[in-house]
């Protein structure tokens, strides 16, 4: 009986170390990143059956287990990769809205400042330090662009550093979990309990792997995790991995992808099967404002330039020269596919500045058709040959041969901000005036009308007048006009009604009607007398005060120039600016609300398997006051045998 | 709810953070005197506010052009002041000429009196501004515009006006051509001088000469009184485009006015409130510190 005492009292004593080991493995690991509190399981030894009853044998520890809920850490998996992916992209766009909204290093100051100093210059045409502070500010303002643009791609490489890091992180990760994976089922095969410190190293892997990419866990019978990521990439299968790599985008060597390798190939990775973690927010950041940020900019950039340029040509320089274009732009970026096969070269310019958009554009050529996409929105335009102009763009084949399956991307305006120059830097160069003059003979004419201002087209720099054109009144009924040389035809547009008359032949006179010939168009307004002479003429006199043109290149600020004429300058900004800011915004709010839910996620964690000390404390106090009863059972055991030895002396 | 001691520090400090980062915020605002510092803190006020600073500062240009245009005509209303001046005196100097009892010498002390004036009259018409552009060139700012001749003064300038966007709907011109002031409609105010002094040097010998002489004195006055009654209309236009230019930079300014209210409404700071929430943050702030630290203060440890 004795005996059996002893061994109960044993089997007591050693279930209360069992548990002050536990306890104070949590009280040591209270702190540790994934643990789960472990808590030890008792149940009463078999009872003996000694005929008139079970006698009980003590107490055995069943199993030391973590307390541990799949479904709550399956929530924290899931939360954790959408909050990093947030987190990622919030931290990328706000370089970008601090860089654009910066109110001394900002576009919108340069922008304004350019305008305010064409303006300036068309009030004081022949002054040479107005002509100089402008020809500055063009520059600054180039600076600014070269500067916004650069920035922008400083973001872009880091955006490449941080998938790098980020993929030999998943990298890494998956090899420790299929380590872990293999020692778990074997410490699981060969005595048959869980090693649970070793689980939950596996486990918060799974939680910093889910903050790199979105993760999903399907836990085996034998004990391993099978891992998937993204849409169900299988990335750690029991023991085998398989890797991400990162790679230089087809069309574009200097944008990484992220790849997925697995025994037989390599497959590039779109942002759409890579939601979440920290490479799907870069992904998505890189795609959904980076790329359309840099675009728009280069777009405003070579709006404004070629916009400008046009006007300035059209005007006379300080020396009596036609204007030459202020603005270089860069031509649109063209690449092909580093797995095309045939060896054709794409061109591609700008033909209507006014009308180009901030996608960019693929052209691909399936053997009978070019399809030219727009990649903003996926428009297709398919063609049966090149070139064609999509969107002020033209395509156009250089050289080479083009086979089925060729692949070519454009990019109109990715770098044209870092692209953009100025042509000049002679004050005197400024076209500020009007390339036509036009006179009446004041002195001679002896009727009352006048000829106004003369305004020329798009279309006149191109061919511009040969000599001066006399204008010729003859009374009739009705009054004429003969212009003198005639080669062109004239329009005359008088009450919303146009008459168009062969060159040569006189035209019935309206007063205030406006005559247009060769892209000039004037009207005379009044009552002439028989034989009275207007004069238009080229100009080629430096007409100092001449700021004709200068008023046309100082109105442009206001005028809608983007977007097929509809958006100005600083109005484009402006959006840009904004877009940004709303994006950030929205960023914001989500990832508040994200983080709330990931926090809320990781409570419940803690509140289930975190460990708390006070009643750790508890169970201390439990398995000391334990350990000390079952020692005193021993003792009576021992008493109990002494009674037994003194019987025989 | 099972609360682990982990929760208990990380809840505390996830707090005590909350409230840095925005008292931080609160304090960047307060130290900037702005609301808005990017603009995703408030993306409609943050797009208004562009959109009203990109007005503002168009508003500002046009108000530089404005000065630009109040410079040049001032700078032609005193010089035809000084014009009208020469031509007033001229005529009252004439006023002599045509009595009786002047003999060919007292005549020809006239006309050397207006072959000065004439001279002077030149002068004047090659008027330059404080740059060196000559004011009554049209757009030949560099052309010396008028040439002394036998038959007065041929015109070297170009009779086009030089307009200065002064308003975003208004051109406005700020200049006056010579043709347009001295020789409008074909009256020459230098021909009729240089005709005049020929005319008054010219000996008056029999009545032939005597009735050439009327005549051509009458018609020399009548033509310089139109020339003295354009340059008066020129000027008068001058003037009212100068008011024009004052009324116009009173509205620009109340624009401007309008703008930096708007804008601060916008961006700056309501100090008042900032500076209670501010007040408010560090009671909780405090709350937050104390509660924190008597919590974890409390363990059962301190009692085994």
């Amino acid at each position: 009986m004795a005996s059996n005492i002893l061994s109960i009292g044993s089997s007591a004593l050693n279930a209360a170390q069992v548990g002050l080991s536990t306890t104070g493995h949590n009280i040591a690991n209270a702190s540790t990143p994934g643990y789960s509190r472990q808590v030890v399981v008792q149940s009463a030894a078999q009872a003996q059956n000694f005929g008139y009853g079970y006698i009980g044998q003590g107490t055995e520890i069943a199993a030391v287990t973590r307390v541990y809920s799949e479904i709550l850490a399956k929530q924290a998996v899931n939360s954790q990769a959408v909050s990093a992916g947030i987190d990622i992209y919030s931290a990328n766009l706000d370089s970008i809205e601090n860089m654009l909204s910066d109110a001394s290093a900002g576009l919108n100051p340069a922008l304004n400042d350019f305008f305010a100093s064409v303006q300036s210059l068309s009030a004081n045409p022949n002054d040479t330090p107005t002509r100089q502070s402008m020809l500055s500010y063009a520059q600054s303002l180039v600076n600014r662009f070269h500067s916004a643009s650069n920035r922008l791609n400083e973001v872009r490489d880091d955006v490449n550093t941080q998938l790098t890091s980020s993929v030999s992180l998943v990298n890494s990760y998956a090899k420790q979990i299929a380590r872990l994976n293999d020692v778990i089922e074997k410490a699981i095969n060969a005595a048959g309990n869980p090693p649970n410190d070793l689980m939950d190293q596996r486990d918060q892997l799974v939680m910093e792997l889910s903050k790199q990419i979105k993760t999903t866990v399907v836990p085996q019978n034998q004990g391993s995790y099978n891992i998937f990521i993204g849409n169900g990439l299988p990335l750690v299968v029991g023991t085998v991995t398989n890797s991400l790599i990162t790679t230089s985008s087809p069309t574009d060597a200097g944008r990484l992808e992220v790849a997925y390798q697995n025994k037989t190939k390599t497959t590039v990775l779109g942002g759409d099967s890579l939601p979440g973690g920290a490479i799907g927010g870069l992904l998505q950041f890189r795609s959904e404002s980076l790329d359309i940020v840099q675009n728009q900019l280069g777009q405003i950039a070579v709006t404004l330039a070629e916009t400008f340029n046009a006007q300035h040509v059209q005007g006379l320089d300080k020396n009596g020269n036609p204007g030459g274009s202020l603005f270089s732009i860069p031509d649109p970026a063209v690449s092909f596919s580093s797995y095309n096969t045939g060896n054709a070269v794409i061109n591609s310019k700008i033909v209507d500045a006014r009308a180009i958009t901030s996608s960019d554009y693929r052209l691909q050529y399936d053997g009978t058709n070019y399809k030219i996409t727009r990649l903003s929105d996926k428009t297709v335009q398919s063609f049966t040959s090149l070139p064609q102009t999509v969107d002020g763009l033209s395509f156009s084949q250089a050289s080479g041969t083009m086979l089925a399956g060729d692949d070519f991307v454009v990019r109109p305006t990715q770098n044209a901000a870092t692209s953009l120059g100025l042509l000049f830097n002679d004050a005197s160069k400024l076209a500020v005036g009007g390339p036509v003059l036009s006179s009446s003979s004041n002195l001679a004419n002896t009727g009352a009308a006048t000829l106004g201002a003369l305004t020329a087209g798009s279309t006149y720099a191109s061919s511009p007048l040969a000599g001066a054109i006399g204008i010729t009144y003859a009374t009739g009924i009705p009054g004429t006009l003969t212009l003198a040389p005639s080669t062109q035809p004239v329009t005359v547009t008088s009450g919303g009604t146009t008459t168009t008359f062969p060159a040569g032949s006189p035209i019935t006179y309206t007063s205030g009607a406006t005559i247009t010939v060769g892209g000039l168009s004037f009207a005379i307004t009044g009552a002439p007398a028989n034989g009275d002479q207007f004069t238009i003429s080229p100009n080629t006199s430096n007409g100092s005060g001449d700021n004709r043109n200068g008023l046309l290149l100082a109105g442009l600020q206001s005028q809608g120039t983007l977007n097929n004429s509809k958006t100005s300058y600083s109005d484009a900004l402006s959006q840009l600016v904004n877009n940004v800011g709303n994006k950030a915004r929205e960023l914001k709010v989500i990832g508040a609300t994200e983080a709330k839910v990931l926090e809320q996620a990781t409570a419940a964690i803690q509140s289930e398997s975190g460990v708390n000390l006070d009643e750790e404390a508890t169970n201390l106090l439990r398995y000391q006051q334990a350990y000390q009863a079952a020692g005193k059972m021993m003792q009576i055991a021992s008493q109990l045998f002494d009674v037994l030895l003194q019987l025989g002396q | 709810m099972r609360i682990s001691t982990n929760t208990i520090y990380q809840s505390g400090i996830s707090k005590i953070s909350t409230l840095q980062a925005e008292q931080s915020k609160l304090q960047q605002q307060i130290s900037t005197g702005r609301r808005i510092a990017l603009p995703s803190d408030d993306p409609v006020a943050s797009a208004q506010a562009l959109e009203i600073s990109h007005a503002q500062v168009v508003n500002l240009s046009f108000a530089d052009s404005r000065q630009s245009a109040q410079i040049k005509l001032n700078t032609l209303e005193s010089s035809l002041t000084n014009i009208t001046n020469l031509l007033v005196s001229t005529q009252s100097a004439l006023v002599g000429a045509g009595n009786g009892a002047y003999s060919d010498l007292d005549r020809s002390f006239i006309a050397t009196e207006l072959a000065g004036s004439l001279e002077s009259l030149i002068n004047l018409a090659n008027t330059q501004d404080a740059s060196g552009s000559f004011i009554y060139a049209g757009f030949k700012t560099d052309t010396k515009p008028f040439i002394t001749n036998a038959s007065g003064a041929s015109y070297a300038g170009d009779s086009n006006q030089q307009f200065i966007q002064v308003d975003a709907q208004r051109l406005m011109a700020a200049n006056a051509s010579g043709d347009n002031v001295f020789q409008a409609g074909g009256n020459d105010v230098f021909t009729t001088l240089s005709n005049l002094v020929t005319l008054l040097n010219t000996p008056i010998t029999n009545a032939a000469t005597q009735t050439a002489f009327n005549t051509g004195l009458a018609t020399a006055i009548g033509n310089l009184q139109g020339s003295v009654d354009n340059v008066l209309n020129v000027r008068a236009a001058i003037g009212s485009k100068l008011n024009e230019l004052d009324a116009l930079d009173t509205a620009g300014s109340d624009r401007a006015l309008q703008y930096s209210k708007s804008l601060s409404d916008l961006q700056d700071l309501d100090y008042a409130s900032a500076l209670s929430d501010l007040a408010k943050q560090q009671t909780i702030m405090e709350a937050a510190q104390k509660s924190f630290v008597q919590t974890t203060q409390l363990s059962l440890f301190q009692f085994i």
